[in-house]
């Protein structure tokens, strides 16, 4: 893709002013790129500049925080319930994801390794289910969850992911399509029943698309904001981080500067994980995309 | 195994043949209840969640509910009220379809800018990933609260460097003409998700159709047309698919947005009348608009009618994309 | 790949760990008997109410008297609940026991069979005089004869002016009429080097703090409906002569420089709030603005009087709502709950000790008179409007405030000179509003 070829097996370094000359091309090249970088992350330096700022210089047009009000992150706990909705975050997520796991690789698993008819017909209903805006639905499912008076708890947005979720199950199933035959195969002649299969080959096998899975999950039940939003407004005590952070104004009138300072905390368990996963994040995002 | 029975059949013994016919049975229904065990968690969800919903929905736009009485059949009293009477419904569709329009393609086009230039780079590419994948990271409603802060027009220090630059700022949020296009750049943030899907795919392109183009003398713009955008057509066709169905579901982000530059405070003192789609409507999206009318005003039936329209119309939309894709998506290797 | 499953697993495990301890606490509100520390065998009553911050902590002050003589009862006070909370809790089934709400306009929702409960029986059983309670309260408490709240302290609305910048202007005394309003917001207006707003005299559009339609609409004496119920926003020529001087005097600022200015106008309830920090010479509020400035801004030299009117209105008239309070149906305790909203509503002691913390306008005859009230003499001003007799309020309609919606969505475009024909469209927004209530439908039990 680019214009230098390699050279051959003795290397001599060029000399000083094709070296030089390499260089301001390549940072020609990447100019674009450093500008692109530069553009991105101008919010994200507002956004921590903002949260070190005293509640007074953050309503000012004054962009650099002096002093550092570092003690803003500790503010923010005083001023809101930060543990609580931390805490019923994670419970929708963990749960959420636990669930949508269990339920959605055997679903999975079946519409991949399992000849059966009718097979790919129902898979493309599957499919369908994808597309649908969740506000089709929506107001039929609060209803019957109002009936059941369970409006208010996190079990309305738990519970769906325990009977398998679509787009877990397409990726799973584009990646279960790639494991190789003969280890199935394999397994069978060993007298092992599909449950057995299931548990010992495939899910060591695709360990890579199962992690990818969980962490999407992760991430999107973090963030998630119109389903909480829905069933949890009117009980504070069970709000999740999103709704928490966009409450938070309307309860502290507006400190932008704590605002701010939410944010970054909401933010960090998302970050740390992606930190720690990287890998297998990009791979389960490229999943999606180049398979499917 | 058809064969080897047949050959059964005519050799050995009628019995053994018959046992083994009663096994194969036994053996398809075992697979059978099998493949079902599997897919129960998706039937029971999929009925429950999905079908059920989908039916009821279909039946209350034909009732008014309010969730305090029973329903009442009122016919197609709803979509009388949709198609002719409701003065918001079309700025909201019009709304949706301005998303679709603009936001979608601009998303696409940005991801696989910024993916080319990736796939380009020598170094730091870690690095730069890292920077431009990290807002997708951060949670709608706080990427909102940011932009909502760093665009304000009077305090915030975007318009507060433009006026040093001697520019005047707009009214970003606060303006309707400035509103979606305000969206749109904290929609193109976040496109961290969509850009490393191009990435991979470009850098899955075989080199020797690169390559082989290059030694023909194509220029990088030429390679790019006729070799990198087909064999990536695919990906193409997932981003703008899946594009299109975030935008119909676009919420969050308007809501916040909407709410914050509004400057509500529901506190003390009299209510302050809420304006829908600040400023001027100009933020009324199709899903924000059924919200307000199902769970604000309690118009439950009008709001499944709301619901069955909005289905309609993404089938549609769907059906019209991949369509059209045939003529321009290309998949490589033996068709899927 | 190692660590990504260390990752998932630990988060996993911490989840699990969480849930036990979790699951138990994650469940909806119930009236559940609290721990120890409080009576034994004490029915706890939830009372959910809008105030918040400094306000709540004055409501709770009266609600601990009540709790101190009433051995029996222990009341739980949760703050900050809008009306969406409300509705919503309504509609799921799961609720308190006592509900107050700011939006007296929505009690045409909240009076409906499964919402609210009837206080007929409760009023007729403790023989409590209804003509205590002033005609314009009584009137935003109940909706078709059907009586579902009672007031708990009026909210009235009048102008506030900065008196050391009218000085400094040379300006005397509060203007009385729109005419001198405008001469006097021209006046007081300063703009920085870069023409941008700096001072603001008077701020007219509608949207911004506490200006709203209904709270002009007693000043020029227009109105909502006519005889027969219809809209009659495009009939009544008092609404055009409203709406063209605000226009006018919108487009003399600038419509895009008082947008800007008002985005960094500083949010209404906090102590940045424009007028209190002199940025604002003039503004409409409520007398709720009093005890705020007391609070937040003491040096701030200013002065209180009823609006400027125009058209039919007459001056020293203003717009008047107030906190509605009232028992939802499915509620628990319903006998307990209607003995603390009798006290809170009823009782002398108890009305005043909260006007005075609050500086709202106490909602009954005998307290408005009480000895107990602490003089004021800007708050002085709110309780003569309140008692005027031309001042109004918002007629009661099922849509509660969605009309309103309506009408404000109008005027969102018709501040920005996007609309030129203004009879033809405050006719359609009639249009458009008799299309609502008529699909409403709605009413009483």
């Amino acid at each position: 893709m680019s214009a230098t070829t390699v050279a051959p097996a003795v290397r001599r370094k060029p000399p000083a002013a094709v070296r030089r000359r390499r260089f301001l091309v390549a940072v020609a090249d990447h100019s674009l790129l450093i500008a692109a970088a530069a553009l991105f992350l101008v919010p994200v330096v507002f956004i921590v500049l903002t949260s070190l700022m005293t509640t007074k210089q953050a309503l000012s047009p004054r962009l650099w925080p002096e002093p550092f009000a570092w003690g803003n992150f500790v503010d923010v706990f005083e001023t809101a319930p930060l543990w609580r909705w931390a805490f019923n975050s994670f419970l929708y997520a963990g749960l959420g994801t636990l669930g949508l796991l269990v339920s959605s690789i055997p679903v999975a698993y079946a519409f991949s390794r399992l000849r059966w008819r009718g097979r790919d017909g129902v898979f493309l209903i599957v499919l369908v289910a994808l597309m649908l805006p969740p506000q089709v639905t929506v107001v039929p499912l609060y209803v019957m969850w109002a009936k059941l008076d369970l409006v208010g708890s996190l079990w309305p947005l738990i519970i769906p992911n325990w009977f398998g979720d679509a787009f877990a199950i397409f990726l799973l199933r584009q990646f279960f399509l790639t494991i190789p035959q003969e280890y199935i195969d394999a397994a069978r002649v060993d007298g092992c029943g599909e449950i057995r299969i299931l548990l010992t080959v495939v899910l060591r096998l695709a360990k890579p698309a199962i992690a990818a899975v969980a962490l999407f999950s992760i991430l999107y039940t973090w963030n998630d904001f119109f389903l909480p939003l829905l069933y949890l407004s009117d009980n504070p005590d069970n709000w999740v981080a999103s709704i928490g952070l966009s409450q938070f104004r309307s309860l502290h009138q507006v400190q932008w500067n704590l605002v701010m300072a939410a944010t970054l905390l909401v933010m960090l368990p998302v970050i740390i994980l992606f930190f720690l996963a990287q890998k297998a994040f990009v791979q389960g995002v490229t999943l999606t995309g180049v398979k499917g | 195994m058809i064969s080897e029975s047949a050959a059964g059949a005519v050799s050995a013994a009628p019995a053994a043949a018959l046992a083994r016919r009663r096994a194969k049975r036994r053996a398809t229904w075992r697979r059978r209840g099998v493949v079902l065990l599997f897919l129960s968690p998706w039937i029971v969800g999929f009925s429950v969640f999905f079908g059920y919903p989908l039916v009821m929905s279909a039946y209350l736009s034909f009732t008014t509910y309010d969730l305090l009485s029973s329903p009442q059949w009122v016919g197609l009293g709803n979509y009388r009220y949709l198609f002719r009477d409701d003065p918001e419904i079309w700025t909201a569709v019009k709304n949706t379809l301005w998303l679709v329009a603009v936001l979608v393609p601009l998303q696409v086009l940005f991801a696989f800018g910024v993916a080319t230039m990736l796939a380009r780079a020598k170094t730091g590419v870690g690095f730069f990933r890292t920077v431009f994948y990290l807002p997708a990271l951060v949670p709608p409603v706080a990427a909102t609260l940011g932009f909502v802060y760093i665009l304000n027009p009077a305090t915030g220090p975007v318009n507060t460097i433009l006026d040093k630059l001697g520019i005047e700022g707009p009214l970003w949020f606060n303006d309707p003409a400035w509103a979606k296009p305000s969206l749109t750049l904290l929609g193109v943030w976040g496109i961290g998700n969509t850009m490393v899907i191009f990435l991979a795919a470009i850098l899955d392109v075989p080199r020797h159709l690169a390559e082989s183009a290059e030694l023909d003398g194509a220029g990088p713009f030429r390679r790019m047309g006729w070799v990198t955008l087909p064999t990536i057509s695919p990906v193409i066709l997932f981003s703008v698919v899946i594009g299109v169905i975030a935008a119909m579901q676009y919420f969050t982000q308007a809501y916040v947005a909407a709410a914050v530059a509004a400057g509500q405070a529901s506190q003390a003192g009299s209510v302050s009348t809420l304006e829908l789609g600040y400023p001027e409507g100009s933020t009324m999206f199709y899903p924000i608009l059924l919200y307000y009318n199902g769970f604000r005003f309690f118009q439950m039936g009008y709001a499944s009618a709301m619901a069955m329209l909005m289905l309609g119309v993404a089938f549609l939309l769907t059906l019209l994309i991949l369509g059209q894709s045939r003529r321009w998506v290309h998949y490589q290797g033996a068709a899927r | 790949m190692r660590r990504v499953t260390t990752a998932v697993v630990l988060f996993a495990a911490a989840v699990l760990a969480l849930v036990l301890a979790g699951v138990a606490s994650s469940s909806k509100p119930s009236a559940k008997a609290p721990a120890g520390g409080t009576k034994a065998s004490a029915t706890t009553l939830t009372v959910w109410v809008g105030w918040s911050a400094r306000e709540l902590k004055e409501f709770k002050k009266v609600v601990a008297e009540y709790d101190k003589k009433n051995s029996n009862v222990d009341v739980k006070v949760v703050g900050s609940i809008n009306d969406d909370k409300i509705v919503a809790s309504l509609r799921a089934g799961q609720t308190a026991d006592v509900i107050s709400s700011f939006t007296s306009q929505n009690v045409g929702v909240f009076c409906k069979r499964g919402a609210w409960a009837d206080l007929k029986p409760y009023l007729d059983k403790d023989k409590v005089d209804l003509n205590q309670f002033p005609a314009s309260t009584r009137q935003y408490t109940e909706y078709k004869g059907y009586r579902c709240a009672l007031p708990l302290l009026a909210d009235v609305y009048g102008f506030y002016y900065n008196k050391k910048l009218l000085a400094a202007a040379g300006l005397k005394g509060p203007p009385k009429t729109f005419a001198q309003l405008t001469a006097y917001a021209k006046k007081l207006t300063k703009k920085k080097a870069n023409g941008s707003l700096d001072v603001v005299g008077f701020v007219p559009t509608f949207g911004f703090y506490q200006n709203t339609a209904g709270a002009y609409q007693p000043l020029v004496g227009a109105k909502y409906f006519d005889g027969s119920g219809k809209s009659a926003l495009g009939k009544d020529a008092n609404w055009q002569k409203l709406l063209k001087w605000q226009k006018g005097l919108i487009d003399w600022y600038g419509h895009g420089k008082l947008v800007k200015w008002q985005a960094g106008a500083g949010d209404e309830f906090s102590a940045s709030h424009a007028f209190e920090r002199g940025k604002l010479a003039m503004m409409m509020d409520g007398e709720w603005r009093v005890a705020f400035v007391a609070a937040e801004h003491p040096e701030l030299q200013y002065g209180t009087a009823p609006m400027p009117v125009m058209g039919a209105g007459t001056y020293g008239a203003g717009y008047i709502n107030g906190t509605i309070i009232g028992i939802p149906e499915r509620g628990k305790n319903r006998d307990e709950a209607w003995k603390l909203v009798k006290y809170l509503t009823t009782n002398d002691h108890a009305l005043a000790t909260f006007s005075n913390g609050i500086r709202n306008v106490p909602s009954t005859r005998t307290s408005a008179h009480s000895k107990e009230l602490k003089p004021d003499k800007n708050f002085a001003a709110f309780t003569k409007i309140f008692t005027h007799p031309k001042s109004a309020t918002i007629p009661i309609t099922p849509l509660g405030a969605a009309h309103l919606d309506t009408f404000q969505s109008f005027l969102a475009k018709w501040q920005s000179g996007k609309i030129s024909d203004l009879v033809g469209g405050l006719e359609k927004v009639d249009e458009q509003i008799d299309a609502k209530m008529k699909r409403a439908g709605g009413g009483p039990p």
